[in-house]
């Protein structure tokens, strides 16, 4: 439990608040790659409680610059290019474009570096990326993404399905190594062991799920500073995803699909998700007005929440269920909310650095070590319960040495 | 959400909270809100009713889509399991020495069944003896608490 004060410190992002202004100290998806649809375009933009527009400055390049907009016009309001209007004399933010992503500076002085992500320096054919609204807070959003437990329980399926049918999905793959669905081993073994350690970029989180017979399933994602995340999603790709403010109540999150091995097929990738989303919003059709398709038949034969197949539903409704802005005075963490505890220290502290000026004790700030950072490590892997460690790092390296773009760490 | 504390004076009376054809159906689970208090209200397996707290004490996630199941409801988020009084009975993601689960409990009302109506005693002190019109149902009350 954490005080009111607390939270509303630690949630709120728009301008002149303590976790907005961290946020501006960093790259922020703006928008998707697919959105910007001409050479002269005019895109609106809703992000940090921001009212903008994506469009060509002075210089031909891409900026982000504020447009009008009237106080009453819904968080997501994506109005036609004939309707907007730029704001006179308002700040101009920087843009830069990252396989799919434009993304944004809205801080002052010189944006940061970006670190070398898998998902930033693999060829463009290796990354896929899309977007989705969440209607809430943003930190909840992130929170379900840094909680190794909840897929034990919140992603189960009652039973496996067969993992060949299983391109472009999450925790559909065969555990590394072994013939068990990941599914399985997540059902059968429900308490993990979290072990959390601070990184350059944010956190590295890793669950271990001790097995019958000496084996051990480890699994390592990451938190990377102040809003994304960088999880395994099979043993071809990872995810690395954002969950970036459109205001105080309503993200988005963004997600970087890489593929090691084999080019990512996005015909197929962006189809499954348009399929799920409405445009221009990118609004699940799954959503609070219609239950999120709850079904209580499913729910007791088939999936855990009665709520399909599709697992980013589930985390949407779990974090949509809790309010716009969790409650936190009535939270009760326990030991499997290690790595949301540490987060919070995490950004508590780059709340302090900010209000006291020691910009150098935010992650990620200095220009010459940010782009040294590679990786994250991000995998499953079931290993000899004496050897885990060892082996999730060596099942990392044989996909990256097997890769055909360079994914040495 | 809210589960706040209910500013209103308390009633004196028992108050219709639903009516009993909420709980029909293979799924017995309501939402009710009732003096600015978000709850869920269910049937378990042994046919008793329980009134709770809708969300779940651990994160927030809604309870009213709970798993009906093993005599209570289960938070589909991680599973931490609350019977008809509201209490914790079970958080299957913790280790398996933690006794955390029994420190937690949902705030619980008494509830009773009569002439087709679902009635919840929101008051001070114990429920009083219901004015009871309906001669299949001559019991005192017996609600979580009870």
């Amino acid at each position: 439990m954490i005080t009111q004060k607390l939270n509303d410190q630690i949630t709120r992002i728009g301008p002149n608040t303590p976790a907005g202004a961290v946020h501006r100290h960093y790259w922020q998806p703006a928008a998707l790659s697919d959105e910007v649809t001409n050479d002269e375009p005019l895109v609106p933009v809703n992000l940090l409680g921001e009212r903008l527009v994506l469009m060509r400055g002075a210089s031909g390049d891409l900026v982000l610059t504020a447009r009008v907009a009237s106080p009453d016009e819904a968080p997501t309001h994506h109005p036609a290019p004939e309707d907007i209007r730029v704001v006179d004399g308002a700040p101009i933010y920087p843009v830069v474009e990252k396989n799919g992503i434009m993304f944004a500076y809205l801080g002052g002085g010189e944006p940061p570096a970006f670190p070398n992500f898998d998902c930033f320096r693999a060829p463009e054919s290796h990354v896929f990326a899309f977007k989705g609204l969440w209607e809430c807070n943003w930190l909840q959003a992130l929170e379900i993404g840094i909680d190794p437990g909840h897929a034990s329980f919140l992603h189960r399926f009652l039973q496996d399905e067969d993992p060949s049918d299983s391109y472009g999905k999450q925790f559909r793959d065969m555990a590394a190594d072994t013939n068990m669905p990941i599914t399985q081993v997540l059902r059968e073994y429900p308490r993990p062991d979290i072990n959390v350690d601070e990184t350059p970029f944010g956190l590295k989180i890793t669950s271990l799920r001790h097995m019958t017979n000496g084996l051990t399933h480890v699994r390592v994602t990451n938190q990377i500073f102040p809003s994304a995340i960088c999880i395994p999603m099979s043993r071809e790709m990872i995810i690395t995803q954002w969950h970036v403010p459109i205001d105080d109540e309503n993200c988005y999150w963004f997600t970087m699909f890489t593929s090691f091995q084999n080019p990512v097929d996005k015909e197929i990738m962006r189809a499954q998700r348009l399929k799920e989303h409405s445009l221009p919003d990118y609004a699940p059709l799954k959503n609070r007005s219609n239950n999120y398709n709850y079904d209580p038949e499913e729910q007791k034969t088939k999936t855990y929440t009665g709520m399909g197949l599709d697992i980013n539903v589930h985390d949407q409704w779990a974090v949509e269920s809790m309010g716009a802005i969790q409650d936190r005075t009535r939270e009760h963490l326990g030991r499997g909310d290690a790595a949301i505890v540490r987060y919070r220290l995490m950004l508590r502290k780059a709340i302090k650095a900010v209000e006291t000026g020691k910009l150098e004790r935010l992650p990620m700030q200095d220009r010459q070590e940010t782009p040294q950072i590679i990786g994250p490590l991000s995998n499953d892997a079931i290993a000899d319960s004496e050897d885990w460690l060892a082996a999730s790092q060596r099942s990392d390296m044989q996909r990256r040495t097997a890769c055909p773009w360079d994914a040495t760490v | 959400m809210s589960q706040t504390m209910r500013t209103e004076a308390s009633p004196t009376t028992w108050v219709k909270i639903a009516s009993a054809e909420a709980l029909q159906g293979t799924r017995p689970v309501a939402a009710v809100t009732a003096f600015g208090q978000d709850l869920v209200l269910f049937r378990d397996e042994e046919g008793q009713l329980g009134l709770i707290g809708r969300y779940c004490p651990h994160r927030g996630a809604d309870l009213c889509f709970g798993r009906h199941e093993d005599n209570g409801l289960r938070c589909p988020f991680h599973g931490w399991h609350f019977d008809r009084s509201g209490q914790c009975t079970e958080q299957p993601a913790e280790p398996e020495d933690s006794t955390m689960y029994k420190a937690i409990r949902l705030p619980s009302y008494t509830v009773i069944e009569q002439n087709g109506d679902i009635l919840a005693w929101f008051g001070e002190g114990s429920a009083p003896a219901i004015e009871n019109n309906d001669e299949s149902n001559q019991s005192l009350p017996k609600g979580p608490n009870a």
